[in-house]
């Protein structure tokens, strides 16, 4: 806007034109990147532990901002939502610079995210290397496309004082073990109770490790020959029936995520799988409760033992007018200093994907969690052993293996519901 | 007639259903209320009985207050549904004078497209808007929704709107037309006084599903100073699988409430209009 | 202002012009924000459209894969037999809210705002308490049922699919029931009192009046808000997607929410387009056969 129209912006009528004319202006005016750029926006899902976000928010982006003069703004999604958000800001092409993702998204995302192997070598070299778990989280087509951050574990959650009534005081190693504990559990009172539902880790949680540790697989590492009819996936799914026939309320078939927390503290059941989130709440809101909660790593099958990874990783919108500058804000972030802060801040709800920190003292703080960093070396992205893809993503949102083990427990016979998962299966992975 | 039977029969009749449907709708209020007055140690205690407390507390709602943005997201909301709805008021005026009450060629297909449009699901719709809404820069404002919202409202209000249109006896017009007046005057001085209960009613409506929706806010309002109640509330009060029951519950009543008192203030004037409006006529 | 006469053709006339004038706001806006997303809706469904990738057109192929998808036509159903009976429920339930409404008495402003707040109140809100009310462990309803002799822990209403089907229906007909009754009462009180009156001398019994003097004058309401809630409940989101999220085993999935999935969880957004749109004939037929019956009554 130059000197004339500013002297005439006097008259209120000029006044008036100024702002007419401003505000088409503004419409109309392409998007300007500015000179320099001053701020960056991170995108989040809001973290249960509120300490978590409120670490970035007022001790990680403040330095950061104090160090390089770029300020960082950290934007909160609900959860579940963080998909849906991603999805529109890479239809429109602006909206963050820098973003969280998880589970399948670096992989569904991947033409859209900065190529960052560079800062995730030197991460890997720095910080004790990464684990195996974490290359299968954000490493796709041999570039890593997302800095691993976290883990978020699911683990096998027992009530201490129920289980020693029957007898047993360290958590049973095999699923079969497991199971003769909560027909006695369930026998008294205190039955057990696993997600059968549409929710989406509680479920995911229990059934692909139950699945994986009877030697099931839903596709070959090939990532096109669909093996789930097999001897070994009929076993996982006559175990899941009876497991949940002597073992569970009824309800579970129809929980979401946040259905065990509420039966837990209301002292319905005596065991699930569940991420961290049951002892932080007992802790805080329900100590009694909390006194005789433990956490455990997922029982073993006769092919092994294994959990659902569940990591969480920062990627870099490849569209980006900040390129250089998001690069070195994750570069930042991702240095010791940053993270180890960042993880303590959460009580090992994240727990750290980089060998470095096995021996950190956040671990000490509560022991009970400890088995949330032994599970990270049995820890496989869902689908495993495929790779991540986008005939994965399909199956995952349509629940195949979900409804499957589901619908046996409601009675189907086993035959039909591996017919049907592998009808949906094989038709979705025809599709290219 | 004996007058003590007949009365009393008269308030059986009357109160026996209505007290029906009182119940009905209103339980899952009691429950709410008894919910957010709970502490968490009698919420999650299944040997109680759920519908009594024995220790209210007011902490959920302070929490709400003072913890979460809600008085932003409410008056966000308060803002967006206004707006939303006059638009859609006018734009539905609009469209439902011509259609209802006048004659020219195309009228038929004109109504038959609007209540096509009407067809349309949100799902289907929301990824393209949310392009359109970012070329026009307005992600992550309130104009963002107030655009979007009478996409679901206009249809609806045209419809009513012209539903009461047709109601109207149509001699006052024609009498003012026969005077000289021009299709404009007659519309806005003669027929939509007439009219005031329908807008009213199309507005009430219009007014709760906008301060209801949720996917396209969902979608748009990302930041949360700019939340609307349902987004704000769910972003906030639940994290993963930590539903924060009380707070929860504390805000579908505090959500509820205002916007009740204002029904009962409109149900009044809508009322006055109408026996008004039968006096005269 | 002069009277201008202009020739008596349809097209030119004044009450045309009038009306063009009158509808170009409108019908602008309703092109811009909901015809030019639809068309690119359409043209979604007919691709190949993974997220943050370009789009490859595949004509029918999205279409072909629900026709073959077993979950797409248990959503089908699902939603069909969701909205059938809730609007239903609601119509007959609104009817009587509305005829018992229709009597002088006091605090009637009161009752009547009272009632419209299962309608007020955010979906997503009152669902998180319905969430506790169907909680075997919680549930009012299991509590007393209990007590009357059901083996504990009571029915398991969001485990078990049919009443799963159930719940949903329960909690969108509590939603949507106040909806009806107050809109069908306005229509009812703008009925004049003498036709009941002129139907009462000729003897008419209450049922009679209610039958041949208010139905058939209630009709063009009632087909106003059967039309609107028909829509509204095919295309519900909210409700099942906080409450079951399809679930048991997609007992609960309703179009709107599988295309959701399909489109954010998949990340298809042609697969996703393409169930949307499937809504489409459906309701259009659902529309014209309830138009066409309520003209004929």
């Amino acid at each position: 806007m130059a000197g004339p129209a500013l002297s005439q912006a006097r008259s209120r009528r000029g006044f008036l034109q100024l702002a007419a004319l401003g505000t088409v202006g503004a419409m109309i005016r392409p998007r300007q990147t500015p000179a320099a750029t001053k701020s960056l926006t991170v995108l989040h899902e809001s973290s249960f532990i509120k300490t978590f976000d409120e670490y970035f928010q007022k001790t990680l982006a403040p330095t950061y901002e104090k160090e390089t003069g770029i300020k960082v703004n950290y934007e909160l999604t609900s959860v579940g939502s963080l998909p849906t958000r991603i999805s529109t800001i890479t239809e429109t092409g602006a909206g963050a610079d820098i973003t969280m993702t998880f589970l399948l998204l670096p992989f569904l995302f991947d033409e859209k995210l900065l190529d960052v192997s560079d800062i995730a070598a030197e991460a890997g070299k720095k910080q004790g290397g990464w684990y195996d778990a974490a290359k299968e989280a954000a490493i796709v087509n041999d570039r890593w496309k997302a800095i691993p951050f976290s883990n978020i574990g699911q683990l096998m959650n027992w009530r201490t004082d129920w289980f020693a009534e029957v007898g047993v005081t360290q958590f049973p190693d095999t699923w079969e073990e497991l199971y003769e504990v909560g027909k006695k559990l369930k026998a008294k009172g205190h039955p057990f109770g696993f997600e059968l539902g549409h929710g989406f880790g509680d479920n995911h949680g229990w059934l692909y490790p139950l699945l994986w540790s009877y030697g099931g697989h839903e596709v070959e590492p090939d990532g096109k020959t669909v093996v789930i009819d097999s001897d070994e996936t009929a076993r996982a799914v006559d175990f899941a029936r009876k497991f949940f026939r002597d073992t569970m309320l009824d309800d579970v078939l129809g929980w979401t995520d946040v259905s065990n927390n509420k039966a837990w503290f209301a002292e319905q059941i005596s065991c699930t799988n569940n991420a961290e989130s049951i002892l932080w709440l007992g802790k805080r809101d329900f100590p009694a409760i909390a006194k005789v909660t433990d956490q455990a790593q997922n029982p073993r099958g006769p092919k092994g033992r294994f959990h659902i990874m569940s990591a969480i990783s920062h990627a870099i919108f490849n569209f980006t007018p900040a390129k250089e500058e998001a690069r070195a804000f994750l570069r930042w972030l991702t240095d010791e200093k940053q993270l180890s802060g960042w993880y303590a801040s959460a009580d090992t709800y994240y727990q750290p994907l980089l060998h470095g920190y096995d021996n950190a003292p956040m671990w000490q703080v509560e022991p009970r969690n400890l088995p949330y960093r032994d599970a990270l070396a049995s820890a496989h992205l869902l689908g495993w052993p495929a790779p991540p893809s986008r005939q994965l993503a399909e199956s995952v949102a349509k629940y195949v293996i979900v409804d499957m083990f589901a619908k046996a427990c409601a009675g189907a016979a086993t035959k039909d519901v591996i017919a049907n998962a592998e009808v949906q299966l094989k038709q979705i992975y025809r599709q290219t | 007639m004996v007058e003590g039977r007949g009365r009393v029969a008269r308030l059986l009749r009357t109160w026996v259903p209505i007290g029906f449907f009182l119940v009905l709708a209103l339980f899952p209020f009691y429950w709410m209320a008894v919910t957010s007055l709970k502490p968490n140690a009698e919420l999650y205690n299944t040997r109680m009985m759920p519908l009594l407390v024995y220790h209210p507390t007011l902490k959920h709602y302070v929490d709400l207050l003072t913890e979460t943005r809600f008085l932003a997201w409410t008056w966000n909301t308060m803002l967006v549904a206004v707006a939303a709805t006059a638009i859609s008021l006018v734009f539905g005026g609009m469209l439902a004078y011509p259609l209802a009450r006048l004659r020219f060629p195309g009228a038929g297909l004109i109504a038959m497209g609007v209540a096509a449009v009407y067809l349309v699901p949100q799902p289907l719709l929301f990824i393209p808007l949310a392009d359109l809404i970012n070329r026009l820069q307005l992600g992550n404002t309130l104009s963002a929704v107030i655009l979007t919202y009478p996409t679901m409202l206009v249809p609806f209000c045209a419809w009513l709107l012209m539903g009461y249109f047709k109601t109207v006896p149509q001699e006052l017009e024609e009498a003012a037309r026969i005077d000289g007046a021009s299709h404009w005057q007659t519309m806005w001085r003669i027929f939509l006084p007439l009219c005031t209960p329908g807008f009213i009613s199309a507005g009430i409506f219009a007014f709760t599903l906008a301060q209801n929706e949720f996917l396209y806010a969902l979608i748009f309002l990302t930041k949360t100073s700019v939340r609307t109640v349902p987004i704000g509330v769910i972003a906030e009060l639940i994290r993963g699988d930590v539903f924060y029951w009380g707070q929860l519950m504390a805000a579908a009543l505090l959500g509820a409430i205002p916007v009740a008192l204002i029904y009962s203030f409109f149900v009044e004037h809508y009322v006055a209009g109408l026996t008004a409006g039968s006096v005269k006529g | 202002m002069a009277i201008l006469t202009l020739p008596t053709r349809p097209w030119l006339n004044r009450e045309s012009l009038f009306s063009w004038l009158m509808l170009a706001p409108p019908l602008l806006f309703l092109a811009a924000f909901v015809g030019y997303p639809f068309c690119y809706g359409i043209a979604l469904s007919l691709q190949h459209r993974p997220v943050a990738q370009p789009g490859v057109f595949v004509g029918l192929k999205n279409f072909v894969t629900d026709f073959q998808d077993p979950v797409f036509w248990r959503v089908a159903s699902n939603t069909f037999v969701y909205t059938g009976i809730a609007t239903l429920l609601k119509a007959v339930g609104g009817l009587g809210l509305a005829v018992a409404m229709n009597q002088r008495f006091r605090m009637k402003n009161l009752v009547r705002a009272v009632l419209l707040l299962p309608f007020i109140v955010p979906t997503v809100l009152s669902t998180v308490a319905w969430m506790w009310i169907l909680d075997p462990a919680f549930s009012v309803f299991n509590w007393f049922l209990i007590r009357l002799g059901v083996p504990k822990p009571g029915p398991s209403w969001l485990g078990n699919p049919l009443l799963a089907m159930a719940s949903i229906i329960v909690i969108n007909t509590w939603r949507g029931l106040p909806f009806y009754g107050i809109t069908l009462l306005a229509g009812l009180q703008t009925i004049p009192p003498e036709l009941y009156e002129v139907a009462t001398v000729d003897g008419a019994s209450g049922f009679q009046r209610f039958r041949y003097v208010l139905l058939p004058l209630l009709q063009p309401i009632l087909l106003i808000v059967t039309l609107f809630s028909v829509i509204f409940t095919f295309a519900d989101f909210q409700l099942v997607y906080v409450l079951t999220h399809g679930g048991p085993q997609n007992a609960t999935h309703l179009f709107a929410t599988y295309a959701f999935d399909l489109a954010m969880g998949a990340g298809q957004l042609g697969l996703g387009a393409s169930v949307a749109l499937s809504m489409l004939p459906a309701l259009a037929l659902l529309i014209a056969a309830l138009t066409r019956y309520m003209q004929r009554q």
